[in-house]
């Protein structure tokens, strides 16, 4: 891809995303995701393989969709109440219409299908642009509106932990068992939205930089499938050594990061007397585990077999930038002790 | 008016059945056509001729010539018209749907017809939808701005998609 439309198209995905952030009114929140939509889209293409167009082709089409039905529900927003400020959404059909969206644009459950797929399509670069910048615009107007009625989300959060969890299972193709990992945990940041809103934060904060670390491994791995994994311990030792805290952490186990959001949403469920609700998403959560267990397992507990001249790729320099992998990956597994200032800081 | 109205609501239901049923792109786009035209006579006989004109032009001056041309490329050696039997299926559903739909609802009507927007009578300069656009590109001249860069943007994106024919994203496989 020539650099310059490059360079056009990272700064639009930029720009669609700072128009959402800033914007009061629908039309102009409306037009940022637009703009992020419109942006991706070539970059999912560029290498111009019939899969990666028929993601490019799927997502469009999904996010077409949600952005229609966002439009169509601010429109309704306008003539129902004669507001456009996104802060002061009253009445209900408007709100559920836009929370129901928005979950199809980050793909929560049961409105998931489409993410698997094209993320499957996608390589590694796109796709990590896609499970974390891509996801912040809507988070930002998920987070704005204020739900009238928390059960839409509840269900939508518990059907995404489990479809997460279960859909998961059965993969070998890392894209999607990412795909996967994430529909789990948008599931949790949608669970806790109407009684929490700064733990949906937190939890997309710690998603954003365990996914963003798991990418990063993959591509320095030049991983997409559990077999390409088993041999990564010839190419790169050490990241080898890190990558199961690391998916661990994604797992959500003490005493790594990912096991922060978990623990306080689960606590902040059981305060606010729904136990049930959390023993059941902690048991979905789980059927996650189970499959990164299994990607730890074939990465580092098992030592493929490989000829002698296959086993010593890592005495050579590697030519890829490693220093925002050094940093996610530090970050992704040792940041649990710092919970109170996180807390602090994302607590209005 | 009253009766204006109830010809241009049936005809935009018609032409949405006619969309729906499924028939081949190349007879759907007529259905649009009807769509559109009709979508826009409801718009000028609420108060909104500006938006119609603009609908109008854009949607079916520029948008749906491209499509209409674009099926009419796409040659299909057995079109499905809404003769063909699953078509006139649909279109049956489609219109007892409407039917029941309207039977329930009919007790809402009252004087069946649409008051104009701002309750002006047909003939004014300054209308709701025409106030509206000046407002928000006067109060809000960044939208302008943003506006003029997406649609740049769009053309970026589809030059970058069409690029390279039969190397490009977009090609008869």
């Amino acid at each position: 891809m020539n650099p310059l439309i490059l360079t056009i198209l990272l700064f639009a995905l930029g720009l669609g995303t700072t128009i959402t952030f800033m914007s009061s009114h629908w039309l102009f929140a409306w037009m940022g995701l637009e703009i992020n939509t419109l942006a991706i889209i070539p970059l999912m293409t560029q290498h111009h393989h019939p899969r990666s167009t028929e993601a490019g082709t799927k997502y469009f089409l999904a996010q077409a969709t949600a952005a229609a039905m966002l439009l169509f529900a601010s429109v309704t927003n306008a003539w129902l109440t004669g507001q456009w400020d996104i802060l002061q959404m009253s009445h209900p059909l408007p709100t559920t219409m836009i929370t129901l969206a928005l979950a199809l644009k980050i793909g929560l459950a049961p409105l998931h299908s489409w993410l698997p797929e094209v993320l499957q399509g996608l390589d590694l670069t796109t796709g990590l642009i896609l499970s974390t910048w891509q996801k912040l615009a809507p988070f930002a107007l998920l987070l704005q509106i204020n739900p009238t009625n928390p059960t839409v989300l509840i269900m939508l959060g518990i059907t995404s932990t489990l479809v997460g969890g279960w859909g998961g299972l059965n993969q070998t193709q890392l894209r999607k068992i990412l795909a996967y990992s994430s529909i789990a945990h948008l599931g949790w940041m949608a669970l806790i939205l109407p009684f929490y809103p700064s733990l949906t934060l937190l939890a997309l904060l710690t998603y954003l930089i365990m996914t963003l670390s798991t990418f990063l491994v993959f591509k320095l791995n030049k991983a997409t499938n559990i077999n390409t994994l088993a041999i990564s311990w010839s190419k790169t030792p050490i990241i080898t050594t890190l990558t199961p805290l690391l998916l661990l952490s994604l797992g959500g186990l003490p005493p790594l990061t990912g096991f922060m959001p978990k623990w306080f949403i689960l606590q902040e469920l059981t305060k606010q007397n729904l136990p049930l609700l959390a023993t059941f998403t902690a048991l979905t959560a789980l059927l996650s585990l189970y499959f990164y267990l299994r990607l730890s397992y074939s990465m580092t507990l098992t030592m493929f077999p490989n000829n002698l001249m296959g086993t010593t790729p890592w005495r050579f320099f590697t030519q890829s930038t490693s220093l925002p992998l050094a940093l996610s990956i530090s970050m992704a597994i040792a940041l649990l002790p710092l919970a109170p200032a996180m807390m602090a800081l994302l607590t209005p | 008016m009253t009766f204006i109205m109830y010809l241009l609501l049936f005809l935009l239901i018609l032409g949405l059945v006619a969309v729906a049923s499924n028939p081949s792109p190349y007879f759907a786009a007529l259905g649009l056509v009807l769509v559109a035209g009709m979508g826009c006579g409801v718009l000028v006989s609420h108060g909104g001729p500006f938006l119609s004109l603009i609908l109008f032009l854009i949607y079916l001056g520029g948008m749906l010539v491209v499509f209409a041309y674009s099926a009419a490329l796409a040659a299909e050696p057995y079109p499905e018209t809404w003769g063909s039997r699953p078509v006139i299926m649909s279109v049956m559903i489609y219109v007892l749907g409407v039917l029941l739909v309207g039977g329930i609802f009919w007790g809402g009507w009252y004087e069946s017809s649409w008051m104009s927007v701002d309750e002006l009578m047909e003939f004014s300069i300054l209308r709701g939808d025409m106030a509206g656009v000046a407002m928000m590109y006067s109060s809000g001249g960044l939208m302008l701005i943003i506006s003029a860069w997406v649609l740049l943007l769009t053309l970026f994106v589809v030059l970058e998609l069409t690029r390279g024919l039969n190397r490009g994203a977009l090609r008869a496989v």
